[in-house]
């Protein structure tokens, strides 16, 4: 098959991207395992079209992530602990998107309450996606964009109010706090490798 | 054991011969379910010691090793078991009653 080479490696990119979500102890076999049916799947002569082969493996690879979010999942439970700061996170979340709704009702010409109920909506959504889905990839990204936008919030009502120095301080706060995540990430990325 | 379809359709499979080494694309098409839902319900028989695993050594230089399953003796009893279980329920499941045909109740 002409490309055979390309679509095995898109695939083992495929598995190799779910199995990375897995646990380290069966990653390493959860991989030989999937990444074994990959050629046999492209050369089954039980489908004629070399297409229709090429589809099923694409989507044998990548359906794997369906495989991860329910065989991995049960790894990553989160503690009662944490449950209960999430749900606490959760209420404040939702008392901050209904204070900057109410704002929005108050003055909807000012533009910075809309700046504050996305970033209510953003630190509403973290605590969700993780209680929905333990171990939730997305929270990283929600985290990173929430802190991006109380920064980029702070420095407008700095812009605002140049004398007070709450806001350059919270908004350096902020920026501290998306520093400590990237170090922390990058050292768990090293102890990894 | 909680007997869904999908685990039906993979036990059937295992069933039909159970001496045969299984891989997970050749059950995938018996069973007709995609690998999301295969793999986790193979790991999950394999937790439960119903199933045991195994590698096969490549016939050629440059293939790929394969894992295979195959039903341990007690795999095959609960799986012959479970299966009967489940072929008597749907055969004793009550009709489903139909909606009445317009102007049939009186």
């Amino acid at each position: 098959m002409k490309a055979e080479r390309q679509l095995l490696r898109l695939g083992d990119y495929l598995v190799g991207r779910a199995c990375r979500r897995l646990p380290r102890d069966i990653r390493a076999e959860r991989y030989r395992e999937w990444a074994g049916e990959l050629p046999v799947i492209l050369h089954d002569h039980q489908i004629r079209s070399a297409p229709r082969r090429a589809i099923r493996m694409l989507a044998y690879a990548a359906d794997t992530f369906r495989a991860v979010a329910l065989t991995g999942g049960a790894a990553r439970r989160t503690s009662p602990a944490m449950t209960a700061v999430l749900r606490s996170l959760l209420l404040a979340g939702v008392a901050l998107v209904g204070w900057d709704i109410w704002n929005i009702v108050q003055a909807p010409g000012h533009p910075l309450n809309y700046l504050q109920l996305a970033w209510g909506l953003l630190l509403l959504a973290y605590p969700v996606s993780m209680l929905a889905r333990s171990g939730s990839r997305a929270g990283t990204p929600i985290i990173v964009t929430g802190t991006l936008l109380g920064v980029a919030v702070n420095l407008w009502e700095a812009a605002q109010a140049p004398g007070d120095w709450v806001n350059y301080g919270a908004a350096a706060l902020l920026a501290f706090l998306l520093f400590v995540l990237w170090a922390a990430r990058r050292r768990a990325h090293a102890r990894q490798a | 054991m909680r007997m869904t379809g999908p685990l039906e359709r993979v036990l059937g499979a295992f069933l039909a011969d159970v001496v045969a080494p299984r891989y997970g694309y050749d059950l995938m098409k018996e069973a007709r379910l995609p690998s999301g839902t295969l793999y986790p319900l193979l790991a999950r028989l394999e937790r439960q010691k119903l199933v045991v695993s195994a590698w096969d050594t490549p016939q050629q230089v440059g293939q790929r090793p394969r894992k295979y399953y195959q039903l341990t003796g007690e795999g095959i009893r609960i799986a012959r078991l479970e299966i009967a279980q489940a072929s008597s329920r749907r055969h004793h499941a009550p009709a489903v009653a139909g909606r009445p045909a317009p102007g049939s109740m009186g």
